[in-house]
């Protein structure tokens, strides 16, 4: 494992912590290292603490650690939350003149700069935190060339005079730790190298795939953490010809949704928890009337409104089995910021192949968290459209029946139908949530009941026989133990793998991207000595699925304190889950 | 090819379940010839419908249309409107699905402003869960869920209208046939929300507010000599509990529709093969 760098920058909301963070690891990766980043913040607007932590190496990073080497703290309650990860050796940057007395355990590095003045010299108390992070680069020996860089792409827009201000204020605090400590970079030697990463958070990469697949209309309503993703589609999306609603609510919201699909645009909403269970009422006329329809659902710790602002993955069955009758839909879920972009891509092309609502599920970990990329990773001539079986004005003949009634919903052997978008000559047609014939009209006969709920499943096989439902996998292909996990947990295993074999333990890692329809893994399960699943909610939502699929019980690790996995801890866990006996058949 | 349609190409061949009598029957065909006068046809409209009687009426018309779920109809009408403003949009309601459940939608789709036509049958009662008192129903009115009167006062659609900045309000009397698709058509045609309060009386569970009540009591504003165009003349008309009208109560001449407000022009349907051309930009930006 390459050396590696933990920063945080912490304090109370409102106290610009965020931005701090991002110039910082923007200024690190513009320096061609990798960055992962994650947040710990509270569901209000100012106060109560909240951090932005950076991990940084040479070597991609895709996880966090249980350490933290740099921290600067603004406020007690940054360092007191922090204490399991200070080690000896980190350094403490704080604010001495602050009225809080810092309490800094004596064995680790207190650095007092006086953030607030030296900003003031510099033009303004509103830069402490950028005095904070020239310190940090004198302290790591990072090139505060590179903050510069960070700072003319925040504070560009601003003017030159903002600019050079904020690059005295780094200075300053560069100079003053040179000045009053002999820390000798506490021995790191950030490395740099010629690439140019770009850094991004799953929700920006869900938001650039929907632009890539040709995503035109977006209904939503704010909610976190899916905001984010409505967030960036406003004011990009407009260069492409489409439009962001802001919707009264969600049920409003997926109806938007539901009417620019039926009239032909690639429409998305997106949503978390709370507002996945207000959409779930028009869930089934969206797969009742085949409309082509994107619903991301970003999950948050829950039930009812839960913790607005952890992690956790427990909308599973929710998108598995919401809504009251049965209906087809798929359920993908991105194990990765660049997945997001990739899968979302795809979910457009389900749900227009398919004519079927596709849930797009992600998570907060994801959501927020940056991480650096080459640029090639989101290559866009590879992005392929496929928008099923449109009908135009020449084609939509076939499917008229004798009276020349378009029939939209004809029973197909694939039980895929025609699909006519308004404006298409003959191809007027009725659709409903009520069960109905092939015209889309009501009926109550047994015989067409059967016939277009069969239709409307059969789409599931054939996109089961049709599309790729894999999944990736790393570690050991061999080794007798396989862990299994979905959703963003996959980093922090990638990661684990590292602190496992340094133990001798070699693990096979499963990582699955389709939780509907999804792999069988049966034979892997079946290989495997011992099969452990791993994800962030109290009950094992996933394990029960693959339990019911191979019949095997199965181990369980699940994380349900709003904090995600991180890599050193989920390794200790692996070990000791190994050594548990195996649950009884 | 919109002049040679004529008003019954916008009927299916779908027989109405309508109770026989009921005011749907000439609030629809208002519809209809409302959107035929206007040059449309079945192929560039798009009928949105939401639960109750009138929900029905996507079934019984000809064109693209969607009957959707309780009190959300609105909202596809935006959306179907959003990706494709060539495309004319006509939102069916009943009071319940319109005032009751759909309420918060209604104020919103009023406010935007969306550029579609929104015709609520109002029969002042449940219909199809066979007679439970609606939001429009009088306080004193007597039914299986209000034996003694649901005790509260009507919404006033049309106050509703306007309190959350309606562009254009109206109110027509479904048994009035040509009053009431000379109304529509003011509706289709103007730029922005067209509401119209469609009397539309139900013969099987109202025996109060019937077609004697509104031919006895409805009074035509085309004889008050009303200008639609003075806010201050629509407001005192619509707070008039005293009597009940019909004609446009108000019509902003100036209202710019909602996808014109937010440079909404193109149509949606339409994508490129491929990511688009300057798609790399999107990536770069994260450098």
């Amino acid at each position: 494992m390459a050396e590696d760098l933990n920063w945080a920058v912490g304090g109370e909301a409102g106290d610009g912590i965020d931005s701090t963070g991002k110039i910082f690891a923007q200024a690190l990766s513009r320096a061609g290292r990798h960055v992962f980043t994650s947040k710990d913040f509270a569901s209000r607007i100012r106060g109560g603490y909240t951090a932005y932590k950076i991990r940084t190496s040479v070597d991609r990073v895709q996880s966090v650690v249980d350490r933290l080497d740099i921290l600067v703290a603004l406020t007690q309650r940054t360092i007191d939350e922090n204490l399991d990860e200070l080690h000896e050796d980190s350094a403490i940057i704080y604010d001495g003149e602050r009225s809080w007395e810092a309490e800094i355990p004596e064995e680790m590095n207190a650095v007092d700069v006086p953030l607030k003045s030296l900003a003031e010299d510099a033009g303004g108390a509103i830069m402490r935190n950028i005095v904070a992070l020239g310190a940090a680069c004198e302290i790591t020996g990072f090139d505060v060339e590179y903050l510069d860089e960070a700072l003319e792409k925040r504070f560009g827009g601003k003017g030159s005079k903002i600019v050079e201000n904020n690059k005295e204020a780094a200075r300053a605090g560069q100079e003053y730790v040179q000045e009053h400590y002999d820390l000798d970079h506490l021995g790191y030697d950030l490395e740099t190298t010629d690439n140019d990463y770009v850094l991004l958070n799953g929700n920006e990469a869900v938001g650039m795939g929907a632009l890539a697949a040709g995503c035109r209309f977006y209904a939503g309503y704010p909610i976190t953490p899916a905001t984010s993703i409505m967030e960036y589609l406003t004011g990009r999306i407009e260069e492409y010809g489409g439009h962001v609603v802001q919707a009264e609510d969600e049920l409003s919201a997926i109806n938007m949704a539901l009417g620019g699909a039926r009239a032909g645009a690639r429409s998305m909403t997106a949503t978390s928890g709370a507002g996945i269970d207000l959409m779930t009422e028009t869930f089934g006329l969206v797969a009742t009337s085949e409309t082509p329809l994107v619903i991301a659902d970003v999950q948050r710790s829950g039930p009812s409104t839960g913790m607005p602002t952890k992690q956790e993955q427990g909308d599973l069955n929710m998108a598995l089995y919401g809504g009251h009758g049965e209906v087809p839909r798929f359920v993908v879920a991105p194990t990765s910021i660049d997945e997001c972009f990739w899968k979302t891509i795809e979910a457009f092309n389900l749900a227009e192949k398919y004519q079927t609502p596709v849930f797009l599920v992600s998570d907060l970990a994801m959501s927020v968290t940056e991480q650096t990329f080459a640029p090639e990773t989101f290559d866009m001539d590879a992005v392929e459209i496929d928008r099923g079986k449109l009908v135009d004005d020449d084609s939509v003949d076939e499917w008229l029946d004798e009276q020349g009634r378009f029939r939209a919903h004809a029973v197909t052997d694939d039980g895929v139908s025609p699909r006519a978008i308004p404006g298409t000559i003959d191809g007027a047609h009725m659709s409903t949530g009520l069960e109905h014939d092939e015209l889309g009209r009501r009926t109550e006969d047994q015989d067409e009941r059967v016939q277009q709920v069969d239709k409307r499943n059969r789409k599931v096989e054939t996109a089961k026989e049709t599309e790729s439902w894999d999944y990736r996998e790393f570690g050991d292909e061999d080794a007798d133990n396989l862990i299994i996990s979905w959703g963003s947990n996959e980093g922090a295993l990638a990661e684990a793998l590292e602190y496992l074999e340094d133990d001798g333990i070699d693990v096979r890692v499963i990582s699955v991207p389709y939780i509907f329809p999804r792999p069988d893994l049966s034979d892997e399960i079946d290989a495997a000595d011992e099969t452990i699943v791993v994800e962030c909610n109290a009950t094992g939502q996933f394990a029960d699925l693959l339990e019911h699929d191979t019949l095997t019980r199965l181990k369980r690790i699940n994380k349900y304190t709003g904090v995600r996995f991180k890599a050193d801890e989920l390794a200790e866990q692996i070990t000791e889950k190994l050594s548990e006996e195996v649950p009884a058949q | 090819m919109s002049s040679d349609v004529r008003f019954t190409d916008f009927k299916s061949d779908k027989q109405p379940t309508w109770c026989p009598g009921c005011g749907d029957f000439g609030t629809m065909n208002g519809m209809m010839k409302a959107l035929a006068e206007t040059g449309n046809d079945p192929d560039n409209t798009f009928v949105v419908a939401g639960i109750g009687c009138s929900g029905k009426i996507g079934t019984y018309m000809h064109s693209y249309a969607l009957h959707g779920v309780h009190g959300r109809a609105l909202p596809v009408g935006t959306g179907v409107k959003m990706a494709r403003p060539d495309i004319e949009v006509m939102v069916a309601g009943g009071d319940g699905d319109g005032y009751s459940i759909g309420a918060g939608h209604f104020v919103h789709a009023v406010r935007r402003n969306v550029d579609m036509t929104y015709c609520v049958m109002d029969n002042r009662i449940y219909g199809l869960t066979k007679g439970q008192a609606s939001p429009t129903s009088r306080s004193d009115f007597e039914t299986s869920t209000t034996p003694e009167g649901p005790k509260q006062p009507p919404v006033n659609p049309l106050a509703l209208a306007l309190a959350s900045g309606a562009s254009f309000i109206a109110q027509s009397f479904s048994s009035d046939a040509l009053r009431h698709q000379e109304i529509v058509q003011k509706a289709v045609e103007h730029d922005g929300f067209g509401f119209v309060n469609v009397f539309s009386p139900c013969v099987t569970f109202n025996d109060v507010d019937t077609y004697d009540y509104f031919r006895d009591n409805l009074v035509d504003l085309k004889e008050e000599d009303h200008d639609p165009t003075n806010y201050e003349a629509a407001k005192q008309v619509i707070l008039d509990s005293n009597k009940e009208y019909q004609g446009v109560m108000y019509q902003d001449e100036d209202s710019v529709p909602y996808h014109e407000q937010h440079g909404v022009t193109e149509d949606m349907s339409e994508i490129p093969d491929g990511a688009p051309d300057d798609a790399m930009d999107l990536v770069r930006e994260f450098y």
